[in-house]
Order: structure tokens, then C-alpha cells, then sequence
């Protein structure tokens, strides 16, 4: 009874977000300074006397008042439409190329993701358990360096490094042009384009699964059950396995699901450091371009994403840890 | 017991690796392409390219692959400039200079195998014409244009004009593709694939935002170019792109910044090329004034106007004295560049230098402002109108989008200062002040503007029915307008060579805006692979490596050495397969090895 009331809450809020994010979006690309059309044809080759500017007003819908407007907008985002493309790639239809160029976002920047969770978790359960030694001082400084430096400048350093000085990888991009490899040779060209990038974020993002879990670790092993346990005569091992870690790792779900989340935003800085062609820079794109209804598109698309990961943090936190689910 | 077994465990994951290194290396080789020997010049760009609709075009890439894709009817000469057959091959005027006889070749087909005929240009110009498409500027007073026989067509016109010999920028379109549209269908047409010319090279590939490839067309007219293909590579990252021609995964920049410029100088194997000043930045005042209409315009819809002392010529020449346009040069262009005259940049033929050069003198500017009365009678540092008024208080604005024009601004915020002009700096983007000029709202502020080699577009911004749609200033002058119309309307180059030059000389005694310096392109490419682009700079004597009009070089780059394993087209640095494997086996050995001995000691453990 209560987990289902849980569970009904939490849906019920994901939707009241969901429904402010939407509205949010609607009024935000409004306020915004510049009539589209002014702008369209002042930045764009296209001459249109005033009549004609007046027609592409109404074709977009632009005449029509603002609740209209808004309820055409709720209409057309929940079919699936979430408009066309006015400068990044005029008319072609917004949510075609974002999931053009989603997969490379999702290779590059999941993967790094679950590498740094796992090196990020497994660091900082050793950290904590050995708290103080050679292993938990040494990871403990990268950990807040990494942590600390902005993940564009690691990039930039990287860039040097292993591109200027060494001569290892390429400088950017996804893939080699003018050369039409195939099979393995295609492989390993897109995994040599991706290293630096894909190193780059995994390291820049060890340190906070690091800090996070090796606090969160320490809290507990303060804990007087881990003292019972201890005096019980368990094994150190399984009061680190079974008693410590399990309750610390609770805290880390909401951030690793959050930042599963984020993996659907791309990695903005990284990618236009290295020019990858994913949904980060697609972003940066619009936004340099002015191109609103792409905007428009992937911010939608990036909330909602965040809000999806946060309600699976919520419920996996609820599954995990009955007290949460009883609480209300 | 534990030693031993760790010596073993060492080693085989070792014989493991060099194995695994081995078949790696062995597989890499098997995948690597076949030489096919294709020559493959490559670009790199910060710039998108977005669309190759010659109606919808506006940034630089979109350009450089229609002039190779497409052939103007008339071209640009190598040296200076000037018109030059090719599509078409003669052109003469009627006595009453009002029709044009064009004779075109006849050896040119479309690169889908479609013969190239009369009726496609003329298709292409009225088609323009009839729906005042982008590129109307280009054919004023067009009365009609008509087939005379497959090889041949007419222009007539309303008014004598040398209009055809500008030549006309418009990219000669296949009336079998473009021939159904009407004009949304045109503009909304995308052109890609299958984007058909007649030029020297076809966009066959197009991976959006990323690269795009156009191969040599073997038909073309004017010979074959001796690369199979260009291609363009987007980059995000200016450092990161430097960084690749300096490896060799690029070989020619076409817009090197100022500050990246110096660490491409004096680098072996790389060609720096300081190219031609074409573009230039401007100040512009204010030159519609609400309570004073204009008898023919309407320029005051919006806005609030400027501000009352900048319709007074003697406060625009005191502030133009008082700038620093070798300062500028000096300190923000380090050198690369001049400072500013007219509003035709120093690569321009037209261009004439002013007759009475007003140079940087504050004290002249002081004494200007002294004896027109704006004198600082309220003693708070700032002049004030005649006879007490207001502040000279302007509201100046600078762009967010270019670092260079901003800081130029700086400098002349400065220089206002020391002669007691306040100004109020605001730093907006390109849209909002686009908003902001066209609503006539704003006291100064600074944009620019590149030049194409014929000065008809740039002159007519000055024209009084160009305010609301091109004019930076909504200047209004009536003598301006007609010699405007005048020079449309010569019937040789030197009677429109003179009156250019008077309407040069106006717009810079008139100042309605303040031209601050011209800019070199800077570009640079690989030289130790590449040949045939220095050897043919244009124009003379400071030239373009590849941004030419004309495009040149298209038809000369060439390998240094042709054939041989280094002019092949080569995959960007990267380590090979052998490696991968080997560091990904070492990976998952490690931690298989380490999942083992903890199992081990945790039995050990239990035990």
C-alpha cells in the first residue's frame, strides 16, 4: 500500500515537472529578443517584402494568439513534433537530426560514463576502507585535481599532449575524411578520433563518484551496527561487503542515475574541444545559429531526460531502501 | 607459495600480450585500404556549411562549394579582377548601349551529361528576375532576356548599363532541374545529392557538421583539376584545427585568426600567406533624426533616434579626428592590416584614395568642438550642446561576436574621453543589434562589411531607399542616389570609374560612418605537400591562395610528387589495431587476474 503510494507520488510529480518544463520551454523562446521572421530574413539570403514576411508569420503560426500558440505547442510536442530546423539544417525536421547525431553522443559519452562510475566507485571504497593510506592519498589528490579542473582544459592539455608533442591521436572529429575504410580499419579509426575525448571525460568525472563514495563510505563506517558487527567477530571483508558498502552505495544511485541523465546532453565543452559531432555541439550549434526550434527541441529533450533518470533514482532509492518508501 | 605463482602469472599475461600484439599488428595490415593513388586536397573550416540553395546562401562554405560546383556566366581575372570570359565567350552592346548580343561556348555540358544551352541562362536570369530572388541587384533595368539561338542570347535593358560586365554573381542554374519550381519551392529546394553545374567540381558527399566532399567533374570545359577531390573539414576548436595542419591531417586554412597566425609563421613545410585586404570595420552614426524627416523617407518608424549633436558635421569630423586608426592597427590587428579611407577596401580596383585625408589630430578635433560651441558648461568633464544642452553622452555599441571590433571600440571609447565625449559601451549580439540599427536606436556603434570586387552592392547601401533594409545609417543624400543610378548606367568603364570615385568621396566628407581599418585574410597550408597555389596568388599584387574569385587554384593545386606513398590520401593520426587489441587484452587480463587471486585469497580467507 504505501510503496504503491509511493510510486504514484513520485509519476505524479515527474508529470508536474514535466508539464513546467514544457511550459517553461514554450514562454522561454518567446521572451527572447528578435521576431524570427525579422531575423530570418536579415540573416539568411532570402529578401521578402513585407506581405510575404506577414505569409511566413502565419505559416509558422506566429499571428495566431499566445494561448493558441502554446496549446498548438503542448499539441505538437506530445505527437512526437517537435518542429523544423531554420539555420542548422534548414528544414529538416528537429528531432531527425538530433537522433542523427544522438548515437555518437550516446557511444562516446555512456561508456566514459560507466567507466568512471565503476573506477570512481571502486577507488573510493578502497580509499575509504584504507583511509589515509599510499592508495586513498594518491587517488584522493587526482580525485580533487580532476575534480576541480574543467573538464574543456584537461581536453586542451590532452590535445597537446598526445596530438602536438606525441603524435598519438588525431585532433578531432569522429572519423578520418577522404579515406573510405571498412570493417576493423573503421573501428579502430573511430575509436582512435574518440580516445581523447572518451579519456577526457572519464577522468574528469572519476573524482566526484570518488569523493561522493568515499565520504558516503566513511559516514557509515562510523555507524554503531558496523561496530556490532565488528564485535560479533565478522571478517573485516564482509563487514566492508555486505554490512558498509551496501548502505553507503545509496547516495551514489541518485548521482549515477542523474548523470545517466546528463549522458543524453552530450558533453558540450569536450565535444567542441575535439569537434565530435554529437548532441552537445549540436546544441552549441543552435545556440551560436540562433536556430530556436532546434534549441527548443534539445532542451526539451535534455530535461526530460533528467527528469526520467531522476524519477528512476527515486524509485531505485525507494526499492533499495524500504524506509524511504515508508516515510510518507 | 605466493611468489612463484605470481612470477608465473607475470608472465603469461606477457606472452599473452606480445601475442595478442602480434596477431593485432598481422590483422591491422590485412585491414588497411588499398592505394587506390586518389589525390585528396583537404580544408579546414570553423564555418558550417549549411545549405548549397544558391537562394539561401550567406555563409562563406556555402559559396566556395557552389562557385566550384556552378559556372558564372562571366568570371573574375587572375590579376585584377576584371571581367573574363567564361560561359560565356563574347558579349557586345547595341549602339544605344540598351541590348546585349552574349555568345556562350558550345562545348559544355551539365555534369549529369545534360547539354548546357542559351535557354539555361536565360531560365536562370529571369527566373531571378520574375520572383526578385537573391542576385536581383546584379541585372538592374532588365527589360527582357531572350534566347536567340542555342549558343546565344540577348539582354535588353531600360537604360544603357554595363550591368553584364559586372559580372553578375549569379551561378548559371540547369533549367531541367530548376525549371518546374516556383519561388517557396526554389527556396526550400535543398540541392543535394545530385546537385548539378557545369563547374569544375560536384558535392558528392555531405556528413552535416562534420565534412563535406566535392570530386573533380573529368568533363569540365575548362580541363580536368589535377586533384580527384576537396574536401572540407569542420572543425569546433581553432587550436585543435592549427594542430592538424601541422600533422598533415589538413593541408590548407582558409581563416587563421590573428592570434594563431604568429605560430603558424616560420613552421617547416607550412606556407603562411598574408592575403588581401577585402573587408573593412566601420563606425556609424546616426543619420535619421526623428523631429527632422527626410523630405523622401520614412526612416523614423521606430526607435528613438540618435543623438542631436551627431546631425552636426562638425561633431562627426571632430570625433573622426580624434581616432587612431593606426593605433588600431597597430595594437588589434597587430599589423595585419590598414587603417580605414573609403568604404571600398585597398583590393578593390574602384577604390580611390580621399582627396583630402582627415588624419588623427585631437587637438584639431578640440578646437572643432570649441568654436562650434559644444563646450563643457556645466563642468562636469563632459561637453555639452551649444548654449548648455544636454551631455555629448552616446550610447555606443559594440559586437559580442567579434573580439577584434570590440576592443577597437575600446580603444575609441578612450580617445572620445580625452576630447570630453562620454560614451555608455553596450556589447550586444549581431541579432540584437541588427534589431537595434534597423529601429534607429543607438548614438554609434561598429560592424563591418566584406567587398566583392564589383562595388555596385556595397554602393548601393548608401542610398536613401536602402534605409530599413541595407543602410548601416539610413543616410539620405539625393546627388549620392543619383550618381548611384549613374554608374549603373555608364556606358564605359572609365566615365563609371569616375563617378565611383566621386561617390567614394562623398561618403567619406559627409562621414555618416567612419571607415576604422581593413583586414587581411590570413591562410596557410601545407607547402611541403602541396604546389601550384602560391605560384598563383589573386589578385595581384596581395592575393588569396584559394578563397579567389575565379577559383584559380582550384584547376593548379597539385602534389609536389605526384605518385608515391605520401600523396596517397592518408587516415588521421592514431594508433594501430595491434595496439588497441594489445591494450584492451592487457586490460581485461589485469582484471581477470585480479578477480582470480582475490577469489583465491578470499577462499584463503574462508578456509
Amino acid at each position: 500500500m504505501g510503496s504503491q503510494r509511493y510510486l504514484i507520488g513520485k509519476i505524479g510529480q515527474a508529470l508536474l515537472t514535466m508539464f513546467f518544463i514544457l511550459t517553461f520551454n514554450f514562454f522561454l523562446f518567446r521572451v527572447m529578443p528578435g521576431d524570427p521572421v525579422t531575423l530570418l530574413t536579415k540573416t539568411s539570403n532570402v529578401e521578402l517584402n513585407a506581405e510575404q514576411q506577414q505569409q511566413l508569420r502565419e505559416h509558422l503560426g506566429l499571428l495566431e494568439p499566445l494561448p493558441q500558440q502554446y496549446v498548438t505547442y503542448i499539441g505538437n510536442t506530445v505527437t512526437g513534433d517537435l518542429g523544423v530546423s531554420t539555420f542548422v539544417d534548414p528544414g529538416e525536421k528537429v528531432s531527425t537530426i538530433f537522433f542523427r547525431d544522438f548515437p555518437k553522443t550516446l557511444v562516446l559519452v555512456g561508456t566514459s560514463t560507466i567507466a568512471s562510475v565503476a573506477l570512481g566507485l571502486v577507488l573510493g571504497i578502497r580509499g575509504g576502507w584504507r583511509r589515509g593510506k599510499a592508495l586513498d592519498i594518491s587517488s584522493m589528490t587526482g580525485s580533487l585535481i580532476l575534480y576541480s579542473m574543467p573538464e574543456f582544459v584537461l581536453g586542451i592539455l590532452f590535445l597537446l599532449l598526445f596530438t602536438k608533442y606525441l603524435h598519438l591521436f588525431p585532433s578531432g572529429g569522429y572519423r578520418s575524411v577522404g579515406v573510405e575504410y571498412t570493417g576493423l580499419a573503421y573501428v579502430i579509426d573511430v575509436l582512435n578520433h574518440m580516445f581523447l575525448p572518451w579519456i577526457t571525460l572519464t577522468l574528469a568525472y572519476i573524482g566526484e563518484y570518488y569523493l561522493v563514495m568515499r565520504s558516503s563510505l566513511l559516514d557509515v563506517l562510523g555507524e554503531e551496527y558496523i561496530t556490532l558487527a565488528r564485535a560479533k567477530g565478522i571478517r573485516e571483508k564482509f563487514v566492508l561487503r555486505r554490512h558498509a558498502v551496501r548502505n553507503a552505495l545509496l547516495p551514489t544511485v541518485t548521482l549515477v542515475a542523474l548523470s545517466f541523465g546528463f549522458v543524453l546532453g552530450g558533453a558540450i565543452t569536450v565535444e567542441l574541444v575535439f569537434s565530435y559531432p554529437g548532441v552537445g555541439k549540436l546544441s552549441f550549434d543552435a545556440l551560436d545559429q540562433k536556430d530556436f526550434p532546434v534549441l527548443q527541441g534539445t532542451f526539451l529533450i535534455f530535461s526530460v531526460a533528467v527528469l526520467i533518470a531522476n524519477l528512476i533514482a527515486d524509485l531505485l532509492y525507494g526499492y533499495l531502501d524500504p524506509r524511504v518508501r515508508s516515510m510518507r | 607459495m605466493k611468489g612463484p605463482r605470481r612470477v608465473v602469472a607475470a608472465a603469461t599475461v606477457l606472452s599473452v600480450l606480445v601475442g595478442l600484439f602480434l596477431a593485432g599488428t598481422a590483422l591491422a595490415q590485412d585491414a588497411s585500404p588499398a592505394q587506390d593513388e586518389e589525390i585528396v586536397f583537404i580544408a579546414g573550416t570553423l564555418n558550417d556549411m549549411r545549405t548549397v540553395n544558391p537562394f539561401r546562401a550567406f555563409e562563406a562554405p556555402e559559396f566556395e562549394v557552389m562557385d566550384l560546383n556552378y559556372d558564372l556566366l562571366i568570371s573574375f581575372e587572375k590579376d585584377d579582377l576584371a571581367a573574363t570570359p567564361n560561359l560565356a565567350t563574347e558579349w557586345t552592346p547595341s549602339d544605344d548601349g540598351l541590348t546585349w548580343t552574349i555568345k556562350l561556348r558550345d562545348d559544355v555540358t551539365w555534369q549529369d551529361g545534360e547539354p548546357f544551352t542559351a535557354a539555361d541562362v536565360v531560365f536562370t536570369y529571369n527566373f531571378i528576375v520574375d520572383n526578385e530572388l537573391s542576385g536581383l541587384n546584379y541585372l538592374p533595368f532588365t527589360d527582357a532576356i531572350e534566347v536567340v539561338d542555342d549558343h546565344t542570347f540577348t539582354w535588353t535593358t531600360t537604360a544603357p548599363t554595363t550591368a553584364p560586365l559586372t559580372p553578375p554573381y549569379v551561378y548559371i542554374l540547369p533549367e531541367h532541374i530548376w525549371g518546374g519550381f516556383d519561388k517557396k519551392a526554389a527556396q526550400d529546394f535543398k540541392n543535394y545529392p545530385n546537385m548539378i553545374g557545369t563547374g569544375p567540381f560536384q558535392l558528392t558527399e555531405w556528413d552535416k557538421g562534420q565534412s563535406w566532399t566535392m570530386e573533380a567533374n573529368p568533363e569540365y570545359w575548362g580541363g580536368t583539376p589535377k586533384i580527384d577531390k576537396y574536401i572540407v573539414r569542420k572543425y569546433d576548436n581553432e587550436e585543435a584545427m592549427v594542430t592538424a595542419l601541422r600533422e598533415g591531417e589538413i593541408d590548407y586554412i582558409g581563416d587563421v585568426s590573428i592570434d594563431l597566425f604568429g605560430s603558424l609563421e616560420g613552421v617547416e613545410g607550412i606556407t603562411t600567406n598574408i592575403g588581401p585586404q577585402t573587408a573593412f570595420t566601420q563606425m556609424s552614426f546616426p543619420m535619421c533624426f526623428p523631429d527632422e524627416p527626410t523630405a523622401d523617407t520614412d526612416c523614423m518608424k521606430t526607435g528613438t533616434g540618435g543623438h542631436p549633436a551627431l546631425r552636426d558635421h562638425t561633431v562627426r569630423l571632430a570625433i573622426a579626428h580624434a581616432i587612431d586608426k593606426q593605433a588600431i592597427v597597430d595594437r588589434v590587428l597587430q599589423g595585419y592590416g590598414s587603417p580605414g579611407t573609403t568604404v571600398l577596401p585597398p583590393y578593390n580596383r574602384w577604390r580611390v584614395d580621399p582627396l583630402a585625408p582627415i588624419g588623427f589630430d585631437p587637438a584639431e578635433a578640440e578646437r572643432l568642438l570649441d568654436e562650434a560651441g559644444y563646450l563643457d558648461s556645466d563642468g562636469n568633464g563632459i561637453r555639452n550642446l551649444p548654449g548648455g544642452g544636454n551631455d555629448l553622452d552616446f550610447r555606443f555599441i559594440l559586437r559580442s561576436e567579434s573580439s577584434e571590433s570590440a576592443t577597437a571600440g575600446e580603444f575609441i571609447a578612450g580617445w572620445l574621453k580625452d576630447i570630453g565625449i562620454k560614451t555608455r559601451i553596450d556589447v550586444v549580439t549581431d541579432n540584437k543589434l541588427t534589431d537595434i540599427y534597423l529601429s534607429n536606436d543607438f548614438d554609434l556603434y561598429i560592424w563591418g562589411w566584406g567587398v566583392e570586387p564589383d562595388p555596385d552592392f556595397q554602393l548601393s547601401t548608401y542610398t536613401t531607399r536602402e534605409c530599413g533594409y541595407w543602410s548601416d545609417t539610413c543616410y539620405a543624400n539625393p546627388d549620392y542616389d543619383a550618381l548611384y543610378e549613374a554608374q549603373q548606367k555608364a556606358r564605359t568603364e572609365e566615365e563609371r570609374a569616375e563617378i565611383i570615385a566621386q561617390m567614394q568621396q562623398i561618403i567619406y566628407d559627409d562621414i555618416p560612418e567612419i571607415v576604422l581599418y581593413n583586414y587581411n585574410s590570413l591562410e596557410a597550408y601545407d607547402s611541403a605537400g602541396w604546389t601550384g597555389l602560391e605560384e598563383n596568388l589573386s589578385p595581384k599584387p596581395q592575393g588569396f591562395l584559394w578563397a579567389q574569385y575565379g577559383r584559380h587554384t582550384a584547376l593548379t593545386v597539385q602534389p609536389r610528387a605526384l605518385a608515391g606513398p605520401s600523396t596517397g590520401p592518408s587516415g588521421d593520426t592514431g594508433i594501430s589495431a595491434g595496439v588497441w587489441l594489445g591494450v584492451v587484452g592487457a586490460v581485461v587480463l589485469i582484471v581477470v587476474i585480479v578477480a582470480v587471486v582475490r577469489r583465491k585469497r578470499s577462499d584463503e580467507d574462508l578456509a
